[in-house]
């Protein structure tokens, strides 16, 4: 959350989070350089540089195939969300070892010519019009770029200074990334793959991640939030019985916003189903003592005010209600973020 | 100049303009936008490297925010609809991708011996 800044703001949760996926990667190197050598077809002499140039490409599209797939994996089932709270360190280790595989690469395949060996990867090879022969590399590049993007921007100061909308449309640069990875292997060392083990993990996790996030997308559209029905200036979100203490019912309201109504010691208050932070849909958090907590990050913001607990200072938007012959109706045009709004009670009382 | 030359130059004018915004965005810009950034200096050099890779979008948003542009309702528009879109393309990408990789295998005589054909090189 906010208040001053930090370089990094650590908890116990993420001690543990980055202890794993630390322990994680070491064992996935450990093992590909010291374990799977026949396994993946290394048994034909190759030197350590280019040995561990496919260990840490190899581990770096494992990671990144890891990372796609936890977002749709949440949304599918809730257990995984512990996948996605901290995914962002995820993504900055995987960038420094995608950078150490471009490193053993350029080092090793480029650095041994008078020219600048940058520029000698962009003319090594130039066949831009064949699929056979094709300078894979160049798809390493993208992804790489993307990556780095995706890395140096991770800081919460950039989701506030870009917007979240701003900085998650940005941040679909890993989708581009990832097929970008898919293609700089299936067209590189794929085409050179004599063990069939190594196709078959690289084409299941590819797989994997495709069919999981169609799979999210198409839940999504078949269990759209409802619509909430215009009732003149107003609109009807659901009727006041359908929201559970503690619990939210969230209604479109038409541009892409969102209401999430909760009910609270049985008052029912709205508030702006996105958090500030990520836009994490906050109706699907539980309210205790008046503050619902968002399921992505645990921000938390009072459901009455809109605001952030202190000394923290975010703010969403309120919303309007009223309650009539037992149905909810918001209105539609939002107070501004961290505008009070008095509680009301669905029973007229 | 070759083509490799120039996209390196590019590369390189890039991120020195990169690098003139982020020194003048990081010690006087962000004081002026942001009030949790105030007082807050050790975690500027982690803002460096992304400042130098998108600084025409740091330009713009400095901009907005200098100029009271109102998109504070935006803020709480997620693209989610996007989602669909983005999984649809993604999925078409990898499978063409892996089809044309899979097609264009070269196909090694299975008893294909390689040979020197010259002496190695001093």
């Amino acid at each position: 959350m906010s208040v001053k800044y930090i370089p990094v703001q650590w908890n116990r949760f993420k001690w543990y989070y980055d202890a794993a996926m630390l322990a994680g990667v070491a064992g996935f190197l450990w093992l590909f350089i010291h374990i799977a050598p026949g396994l993946l077809s290394h048994e034909r002499p190759i030197n350590p540089q280019v040995h561990n140039a496919r260990a840490f490409g190899a581990c770096a599209f494992v990671m990144l195939s890891i990372i796609l797939a936890s977002g749709p994996l949440a949304r599918l089932d809730p257990r995984f969300l512990p996948l996605v709270y901290n995914r962002r360190h995820f993504g900055v280790l995987t960038a420094f070892v995608a950078v150490t595989h471009a490193g053993y690469i350029i080092d090793w395949y480029f650095a041994f010519s008078k020219s600048n060996k940058y520029e000698a990867l962009l003319f090594a090879n130039t066949s831009y019009g064949q699929i056979a022969g094709f300078p894979f590399e160049i798809f390493g590049v993208f992804a790489l770029i993307c990556l780095l993007i995706l890395a140096t921007t991770s800081h919460d100061f950039w989701l506030k200074f870009l917007t979240a909308p701003v900085w998650k449309r940005l941040h679909y640069l890993i989708y581009a990334a990832y097929v970008s990875v898919v293609a700089h292997v299936a067209w590189g060392i794929l085409q050179d793959q004599r063990n069939h083990t190594f196709t078959a993990i690289f084409l299941g996790a590819a797989g994997v991640v495709a069919g999981l996030h169609l799979l999210a997308a198409f839940k999504e559209t078949r269990d759209a939030d409802p619509a909430a029905d215009a009732q003149g200036a107003w609109v009807a979100v659901c009727r006041a019985d359908e929201i559970e203490e503690g619990f939210a019912k969230i209604a479109q309201l038409g541009e892409g916003e969102r209401v999430a109504v909760f009910r609270q010691d049985g008052l029912l208050s709205a508030i702006s189903n996105a958090c500030a932070h990520q836009n994490g849909p906050l109706g699907e958090g539980r309210v205790a003592a008046c503050f619902v907590t968002c399921p992505w990050h645990g921000f938390q913001y009072d459901v009455r005010t809109g605001c952030s607990p202190a000394p923290f200072t975010e703010k969403i938007p309120t919303y309007n209600l009223a309650v009539k012959d037992g149905v909810v109706l918001v209105d539609p045009k939002a107070n501004p973020p961290g505008t009070p709004v008095d509680p009301v009670n669905p029973e007229g009382v | 100049m070759n083509t490799a030359e120039l996209l390196f130059a590019a590369v390189r004018w890039w991120l020195t303009i990169g690098a003139v915004v982020a020194a003048a965005f990081l010690t006087i810009g962000i004081d002026r936008i942001d009030e949790d950034a105030r007082g807050a200096y050790v975690f500027r050099p982690l803002l460096l490297p992304g400042v130098m890779l998108i600084w025409p979008l740091v330009l713009w948003r400095w901009l907005r925010i200098e100029t009271g542009a109102g998109d504070e309702q935006a803020r709480y528009v997620p693209p989610r609809a996007t989602h669909k879109t983005v999984a649809v393309l993604m999925a078409v990408g990898i499978l063409a991708a892996v089809v044309l990789g899979l097609i264009n295998r070269p196909q090694w005589p299975a008893d294909f011996v390689p040979q020197q054909i010259s002496a190695p090189g001093e």
